[in-house]
């Protein structure tokens, strides 16, 4: 997983929870990198679940809620790091529709080695998308939040329900409608 | 500041710290690598470079040094490049004014022109467009024309490129050649039958001198004293001499004809004719080694052939057993036949004498030295080869080819 998923994630945990807290949560997790990442290294998963189990701990947030909030956070790195990607689309909708088909491409350019989810469209319309997340991480719900900031990117809204396929959350069906 | 806190945050530091040292490690590891590609880089790029340089010499090369006019065109016709070649065929200087291949083409020769444009935008080139061409200052020249579309990397055409032959003095002398043919065929006839009135012409006389002298014998009969009547007999000879030799020239005057006759010609036949019509006396055997070929050919012609060989070998035979051998092997794009005799034998200054007309090596009355000049016309109508192999007397072996069909 890439370093900038870590080093963003510390930085919004110091930034809500304090300094502390960044440092327990190191602590009480066993990490092969003992805790010290770059944006621009790469580092195992387990890291990450670890961390967010210790936070959630901690904190009594559920995983889940850690990561949609962690997305949201995250979405404004990529409208910082990238802006030239979210200028080439004009519509929400559009956007999240080709997460697999442009956005994984680009982002495989930049990361060759990254590990990414799957997203399959299921339907489409204008005001309306369906798509089925496929990934070993579960990590659906830092997906979720994406995509509610991607709406508000584009200064609108949408009703998006979560159903899981799998119990595990390795594979969910994302509703979404446009308001 | 608690004890505890100072220990966060020197944890944190030392984070930081190491962080910071690992993203150096792997920034230098990256712009190392990104290093040893730019090298890498640019040496290929170098190389490319030169290639191109490389190719574009050699095109320039091309386009300078070929002795054909070669012109680049947009899609329009207009011209955008010619060779030095180009200029003085066409008369036109492209630095100077504009010129359009269509300016170019002879009105009557305008719908085929469009009509192998068309093909060279559908297929892509077209080959040996052969027409004329008015040039700048209004004469007519022919070329031909080998042409094709160039494409950009996008393969969508973007003009035509074309290498104009002059052909103007080839055509000529295909005209020339062909006129000169004509009036040799025609000659060819004339001279064959001109021999032919000449011989008829100059035989009468001689039946009439024939005559002439019987009337003459018989008018004096009783009169004549014995030398008289001896020169007659050799007035006799000599006319009959005359007659054979007008014949021959008959004969060979008509041997180099091609009469197109094509017909499936069994030389066995050819030999088995000529044995029956040929005064072979008893002290000669003629014998064929082998099978002979059957060949396409005029059959008159191939009797004539054998016969003269024969008789030849019959007439130059001093031996008490005489032997005339035919042999014939094939080969892959001829027929090598040979006639062998165990006769007087030709000396090695006469080989190539005796092809020539009129060249008997013997004054004999039965030898005008014709036999062999028409030998060498048919040979040479059959478009084959002839030559000896002999021992003066031992012998004679005579070796020619014919061409197969």
């Amino acid at each position: 997983m890439k370093g900038i998923i870590f080093t963003e994630f510390l930085d919004l945990v110091e930034d809500k929870f304090g300094i502390e807290m960044v440092d327990t949560i190191i602590s009480q997790s066993n990490l092969k990198s003992e805790g010290i990442y770059t944006a621009i290294g790469t580092y195992n998963f387990s890291e990450m679940l670890q961390l967010l189990q210790n936070l959630s701990n901690n904190t009594n947030i559920s995983i889940d809620d850690l990561l949609l909030v962690y997305a949201e956070h995250f979405f404004s790195v990529i409208e910082t790091s990238y802006p030239g990607l979210l200028a080439t689309y004009k519509d929400p909708i559009e956007m999240l529709s080709s997460i697999e088909n442009h956005i994984h491409v680009e982002v495989r350019k930049i990361y060759p080695e990254a590990k990414l989810p799957t997203f399959i469209v299921e339907s489409k319309t204008e005001d309306s998308l369906e798509m089925i997340y496929k990934s070993s991480r579960a990590m659906h719900h830092f997906g979720l939040g994406l995509m509610n900031k991607t709406f508000e990117h584009f200064n609108s809204t949408a009703t998006i329900v979560l159903e899981k396929i799998k119990e595990d959350g390795t594979e969910v069906r994302f509703i979404i409608n446009k308001n | 500041m608690s004890f505890k806190k100072i220990e966060i945050l020197e944890r944190t530091l030392e984070r930081e710290r190491k962080a910071r040292k690992a993203a150096e490690k792997i920034l230098e590891e990256k712009s190392l690598e990104l290093y040893n590609t730019s090298i890498t880089l640019k040496k290929v790029n170098q190389q490319l470079e030169n290639l191109l340089n490389e190719k574009t010499i050699q095109l320039q090369g091309v386009f300078e040094n070929i002795n054909d006019a070669y012109v680049v065109m947009d899609l329009f016709g207009n011209v955008l490049r010619m060779n030095d070649v180009a200029e003085t065929l066409f008369g036109y200087d492209i630095g100077k004014e504009s010129l359009n291949v269509t300016d170019l083409i002879y009105p009557e020769d305008y719908s085929y022109a469009m009509s192998s444009y068309k093909k060279l935008k559908e297929k892509g080139s077209f080959l040996d467009y052969t027409a004329r061409i008015i040039t700048k200052n209004n004469s007519v020249r022919w070329v031909q024309i080998n042409s094709s579309i160039i494409y950009n990397k996008n393969k969508t055409p973007i003009g035509a490129q074309g290498v104009v032959r002059d052909i103007t003095e080839i055509k000529i002398l295909e005209e020339q050649k062909e006129t000169i043919l004509k009036e040799l065929k025609n000659s060819n006839q004339e001279l064959q039958e001109y021999a032919h009135i000449v011989s008829h012409d100059l035989k009468s006389p001689l039946r009439s001198i024939n005559a002439l002298i019987s009337w003459i014998k018989s008018d004096n009969e009783g009169k004549l004293d014995d030398i008289t009547l001896q020169n007659f007999d050799l007035i006799d000879t000599t006319l009959e001499t005359m007659e054979k030799l007008i014949s021959n020239i008959l004969e060979y005057s008509s041997a180099g004809a091609d009469t197109q006759k094509k017909e499936e010609v069994d030389l066995n036949k050819v030999l088995q004719n000529l044995k029956k019509v040929l005064f072979i006396p008893e002290n000669i055997k003629i014998s064929v080694l082998t099978p002979l070929p059957t060949i396409q050919g005029d059959f008159t012609k191939f009797q004539q052939l054998f016969q003269n060989f024969i008789s030849n070998a019959i007439k130059f035979c001093d031996k008490e057993n005489g032997i005339v051998e035919i042999d014939c092997r094939e080969e892959s794009k001829f027929y090598q036949f040979s006639i062998k005799d165990n006769g007087i034998g030709i000396e090695q200054k006469y080989h190539d004498k005796i092809f020539e007309v009129f060249h008997s090596l013997q004054k004999r009355e039965d030898s005008s030295g014709i036999g062999l000049s028409i030998v060498k016309k048919i040979i040479d109508l059959y478009e084959g080869e002839i030559w000896l192999e002999s021992q003066l007397n031992k012998g004679t072996t005579f070796y020619f080819t014919i061409k197969k069909n």
